[in-house]
């Protein structure tokens, strides 16, 4: 989805910022840092750098005072989209986050989103973490994604194709492969996975 | 010269990957913000010691061309992706169980 930005001809320039949230590093993926990741992404030359490295250069000199604070990321993180003409956020697994962490980071992109509304925001995460995202973006828009059977077969194709161990294969293990795998995960898609309003086009 | 770049360009993220939005042409060239967080290394881990670039780049690797394409043609993603419907729609939140590919979504 992201390279799919980049790729797509657009009339105006847009800037990309990207998470990948991830429970083996929950502990350092707090809201501060995560907001800090996003606006590292984000800077560039001019006046909201120049704020950055001077806040930077204090934060040095004062005993104990280096780390930053949430309300001094979010608001330095307000000025960098401002310097921009469209900015894009995307942070995959949601769900990943520790609940506390997770609220925090809604509640502070909503006060961003607040005063940026060009931004856009594009999260991925399990179902269960829809009720703190419709807490916080009461509007929000809600794509369920389930694997397509069409997605499922060049997977397994291209993975047949790459099988270093050719020898063992023969076309009616090919033709068993090609056909099952598809057949029972669509299968487990409309009955077990996901419900019926998904969008599920076999 | 940076400067230049980004304002003909798609910024992203801190990666070198760069993708010129005139020409369609993908070209591979050092962004603003790579070159910004090159030489502020400092700053940049007293902004935060995450640095997603490596985990963008290994999905990248992984992904499959064309798969989870179909998501790019939901009238949802277009009208979050165009603006239309403002401030309102400006989250877009594609859910889903482990493993499905959300990760991978092009």
């Amino acid at each position: 989805m992201i390279d799919d930005l980049c790729d797509e001809p657009c009339e105006e320039d847009i800037a990309i910022a990207m998470l990948y949230c991830d429970f083996r590093d929950q502990q350092k993926q707090t809201a501060t840092n995560i907001i800090g990741a996003i606006l590292r992404q984000l800077l560039v030359r001019g006046e909201v750098l120049e704020s950055v490295q001077s806040a930077f250069q204090k934060a040095k000199t004062e005993v104990g005072g280096r780390g930053l604070r949430l309300p001094d990321m979010v608001r330095m993180l307000k000025r960098a989209i401002a310097a921009l003409p469209q900015v894009f956020i995307c942070i995959d697994a949601l769900d990943e986050c520790l609940p506390k962490n997770l609220l925090e980071l809604l509640g502070s992109i909503k006060d961003i989103l607040g005063e940026s509304p060009r931004m856009r925001i594009f999260v991925t995460g399990r179902p269960q973490v829809e009720a703190e995202i419709t807490r916080f973006f009461t509007t929000s828009v809600t794509i369920p994604i389930s694997p397509k059977a069409h997605d499922i077969e060049r997977y397994l194709e291209k993975k047949l194709e790459m099988d270093t161990e050719q020898y063992a294969m023969s076309d009616r293990l090919r033709a068993d492969i090609l056909r099952v795998i598809p057949e029972r995960i669509s299968g487990m898609c409309v009955g077990v996975l996901v419900p019926s309003s998904c969008m599920i086009l076999y | 010269m940076d400067y230049t770049a980004y304002s003909h360009n798609t910024s992203f993220g801190d990666s070198n990957v760069n993708c010129n939005n005139v020409t369609n042409n993908h070209n591979k060239i050092i962004n603003v913000n790579k070159v910004i967080a090159d030489e502020n290394p400092e700053i940049m881990q007293w902004l935060s010691p995450l640095d997603p670039r490596g985990r963008h780049q290994d999905v990248r690797m992984d992904r499959l061309d064309g798969v989870g394409s179909w998501l790019l043609g939901t009238k949802e993603f277009r009208e979050w992706r165009s603006n239309e419907g403002g401030v309102d729609k400006a989250v877009l939140f594609c859910n889903g169980e482990p493993g499905v590919g959300k990760t991978h979504l092009r």
